[in-house]
């Protein structure tokens, strides 16, 4: 098949069961969408598993998502993102037992002061390499929280158009490096967020820190990383 | 605005990281179709794209794909 037919182009002919086309389209994003798998899912089965059913769940959508006309890879990225997230918190779960969930009756309780501090030592170092391909964050032990809205069927409207990525991509490793940038805690905050799927609480919990300070630290690197995009993407002048 | 207040949680929001009831909050305003907040959710989703893709490529073994298309082959084929 060419390589000259856009993403969108080759969404139209899956929703026409054009085998051919979901082909050329693994081929196109599986690596970035595996890479961001396996990096959340420490389980090689279980992070292919997952790719998997993330491109099967692009072929049956493919009628919906093509009529929207939204990018094809964020929609692939957003979707594996939430996939594998929400597969580790599954397997924590079972791994855990009800006796060892952080959350109790739906309120915030972590473990005692001690035992937080040694989870926090622990955790400057794995996520020292938060954002350089290293998959050893993803072993840390969520804690039990609810679905993210992502894994819900995503809304085509909530998508970026194709354009909007493209932008994005040509511009990728600008942003990542000043990713890097950020402060250590920042950055740590936001690797649990980002791969760990921690809501702001666990989060605290995790690096043992008020839940003020977590929140903090998330929202700065968030907002940090937002300013960063519209200046560079051409969207927004100030900031940079 | 009246949805200034939620200006800092789409892309928590989206990343699964705030309570329940903020999520609740931005979801019930969302279905109201405020514009402002679905171009900050599409912003917001752009924002996911960006931080997810910082995790390196990985090509994955080729029997996943293959597993894929038989898969798809089996669903898209007539009935016998």
């Amino acid at each position: 098949m060419s390589k000259e037919l856009s993403s969108e182009d080759l969404l139209a002919r899956m929703a026409r069961q054009d085998g051919a086309a979901l082909s050329e389209i693994y081929d196109r994003y599986a690596p970035r969408v595996y890479g961001l798998i396996a990096h959340i899912l420490p389980s090689r089965d279980a992070a292919e598993e997952t790719l998997q059913e993330v491109f099967m769940r692009l072929w049956s959508e493919s009628g919906r998502l093509s009529e929207e006309g939204g990018s094809v890879v964020a929609w692939l990225v957003v979707t594996a993102r939430a996939a594998a997230v929400d597969r580790l918190r599954s397997q924590s779960r079972d791994a855990s037992g009800a006796g060892l969930k952080i959350h109790s009756a739906g309120k915030e309780k972590g473990p005692d002061t001690s035992a937080r501090k040694s989870k926090a030592a622990g955790l400057a170092a794995a996520t020292a390499k938060a954002l350089d391909g290293n998959t050893e964050t993803a072993k840390l032990c969520p804690a039990d929280k609810a679905t993210t809205p992502a894994m819900r069927p995503f809304p085509p409207a909530w998508l970026p158009e194709p354009k909007e990525i493209t932008l994005i991509d040509d511009r990728l490793v600008l942003l990542h490096k000043a990713i890097n940038q950020l402060p250590k805690l920042q950055l740590q905050a936001l690797e649990l967020a980002v791969y760990g799927g921690r809501s702001e609480s666990e989060i605290a919990t995790e690096m043992g820190e008020p839940l003020g300070k977590a929140q903090r630290s998330l929202r700065a690197a968030l907002t940090f990383v937002k300013h960063r995009r519209r200046a560079v993407c051409g969207t927004w002048s100030a900031n940079i | 605005m009246v949805c200034q207040h939620l200006e800092e949680l789409y892309e928590l929001w989206l990343l699964g990281a705030i309570s329940e009831q903020s999520s609740r909050d931005l979801r019930e305003h969302l279905a109201r179709g405020c514009p402002h907040c679905l171009a900050r959710v599409r912003e917001a989703t752009e924002m996911v794209y960006i931080l997810g893709l910082a995790a390196k490529p990985v090509r994955p073994r080729p029997r996943v794909k293959s597993e894929l298309l038989r898969q798809i082959s089996r669903k898209t084929a007539p009935p016998r």
